[in-house]
């Protein structure tokens, strides 16, 4: 059996023509590349970081 | 497909020619995104829009830069009545893709009509207030509100969802199916849609069959509390011949009360038209009248006008031309000239002629008239006064002093110095009884002939009747 309480939390206001540039500029655009070119980014730096940590434990 | 890192293009190798980077996963991620597009676009194209929605949406998650997705996405949204949502998409498309993007075609559509873009505004701002009426517990109104939405745009397809939903919750199942199905319609795998149908078809085929139960005299079991309810509202089954005069009856009322709403309704309408039309025909007849009116009393003044001037012309041509009238005057005067002049002792002639000329047409007279007169009578003055003399006398001398008086005055008028005439004018007055002109006559006499005997005897004659 339907609860409409429970169903109407289910409708949400439609975007009205006043709030599509708001929407627009705050639309996240975050995909599965930039998150890959981030984790990609990630590993390099960590593979720079450790690799000039071992160089300097070898100097020293 | 580019390399995310440095923008070439990728080839089939694991990694970029350009810059070296490994496009291994990110190629994956493309495709994926790829396939999902694919998946969107199946499932559009059979009006599963919901779950191109989904497809798509998943698509873009890998793959913000996909394009034809976003514009696949705003088509959809478009359809289902989304419009800003539709405007979102195709924006941010035109952003990522500048030039040869079929979003430019879209957004050109919706800009170069305004008043569809008008229309869909007003459908979305309408379907928010029916929202808020749902929050705020006035059904009713938004059910109305709902119906306007749908009048609007009829492919929204929330605010079909909405009005099933409220048509639901107030158990009107049958309309919560019938709006449910032209939901479906548009997008017919929406999960929601279904749902609701779902649930309106149940609680319909549960009534069908509690009906045809209840038809076979079998009692059911198992249908608790409303469907319990709605038993002692469920129509009785008849007879298949009562049923047929029943429906032949309820057609027959059907069909009166038309009638009877068509003379109610259009009938009076039609009388209020035509009353309107003959209002107007007699508003157009009533300012003709009163033009023809103002005409007709235009044209009385004038006649009224003119019939005055006509009276004052006739009563100055009679002036002219009547008995006493100049012109008569001028005959007269004129006939008693050519009268003398053929015989001047037709004195008589000449008489009767001069005494139709009065003292007042010779006052009104020009001067050279009253001169011809003054001519001719002295010309025929004294014979003529001597002519009334002589009968005025015989007419005293036989005691018909009315007739002595008329002749004795014309004697005087013609010859002012006969004084016997005045002297036997006062005694035919003092003899007819008329004592004023009597004395006045004899006075005369005093005056004009003073120390004569006629003048003596006149103041004896006026001491006489004086003393009486």
């Amino acid at each position: 059996m339907i609860n409409f309480e429970e169903e109407l939390k289910k409708f949400h206001p439609s975007l009205e023509i006043e709030d599509a540039e708001e929407a627009i500029y705050n639309q996240d655009l975050t995909d599965m590349a930039d998150l890959l070119v981030s984790l990609v980014k990630e590993e390099k730096e960590t593979e720079h970081s450790s690799e000039s940590a071992t160089e300097e434990n070898e100097e020293d | 497909m580019i390399c995310y890192n440095c923008g070439a293009t990728l080839t089939r190798n694991p990694f970029c020619t350009n810059c070296g980077v490994d496009v291994t996963r990110y190629k994956k991620i493309v495709s994926s995104a790829n396939i999902f597009y694919n998946d969107g676009l199946e499932k559009a194209s059979v009006r599963d829009l919901s779950g191109a929605v989904e497809s798509l949406r998943q698509c873009l998650k890998l793959d913000k830069s996909n394009v034809d997705a976003r514009n696949l996405l705003g088509l959809v949204y478009f359809e289902t009545g989304e419009y800003v949502a539709a405007l979102n998409e195709w924006v941010i498309s035109k952003n990522l893709r500048p030039n040869k993007n079929i979003a430019d075609d879209y957004l050109s559509m919706l800009q170069d009509n305004p008043t569809k873009l008008d229309t869909y505004s007003q459908a979305v701002k309408k379907y928010n207030q029916a929202l808020n009426y749902c929050y705020q517990g006035t059904l009713d109104l938004a059910i109305i509100q709902l119906k306007k939405v749908l009048s609007l745009n009829p492919k929204y397809v929330q605010a079909h969802q909405l009005l099933a939903l409220l048509y639901l919750n107030s158990e009107q199942w049958e309309e919560a199916r019938k709006v449910l199905l032209r939901a479906q319609k548009v997008d017919v795998n929406n999960t929601l849609t279904l749902r609701y149908l779902r649930e309106a078809s149940l609680v319909l085929n549960m009534d069908d069959e509690h009906s045809e139960t209840k038809g076979k005299g079998l009692k059911k079991d198992g249908l608790k509390g409303k469907r319990e309810k709605d038993d002692l509202y469920a129509p009785t089954v008849l007879p298949r011949d009562t049923r047929t005069i029943t429906t032949v009856l309820n057609v027959a009322i059907g069909i009166a009360i038309g009638i009877a709403v068509s003379y109610l309704l259009i009938l009076p309408a039609k009388i209020t038209s035509a009353q309107d039309g003959m209002d107007e025909k007699l508003k157009t007849v009533n300012e003709q009248l009163d033009l023809k009116t103002g005409e007709i009393a235009q044209l009385e003044q004038d006649l009224k006008s003119e019939k005055g001037k006509n009276e004052k012309l006739s009563s100055e041509l009679e002036v002219y031309i009547g008995e006493d009238g100049a012109v008569t005057a001028m005959d007269n005067l004129l006939g008693a000239v050519s009268r003398y002049m053929d015989d001047p002792e037709s004195t008589n002639d000449i008489a009767t002629l001069l005494d139709k000329i009065d003292g007042g047409t010779l006052e009104k007279a020009s001067d050279s008239f009253v001169a011809v007169y003054n001519k001719l009578l002295g010309k025929v003055g004294g014979d003529v006064g001597s002519t009334y003399y002589d009968s005025g006398m015989r007419a005293y001398q036989n005691e018909s002093y009315a007739d002595a008086i008329a002749d004795l005055t014309k004697a005087y008028s013609y010859d002012n110095n006969n004084g016997d005439a005045l002297f036997n004018l006062g005694n035919a007055y003092r003899k007819s009884g008329d004592v004023i002109s009597a004395i006045d006559t004899y006075q005369k006499v005093i005056e004009q002939f003073p120390d004569t005997e006629m003048a003596t005897r006149s103041q004896q004659y006026i001491n006489e009747l004086n003393n009486d």
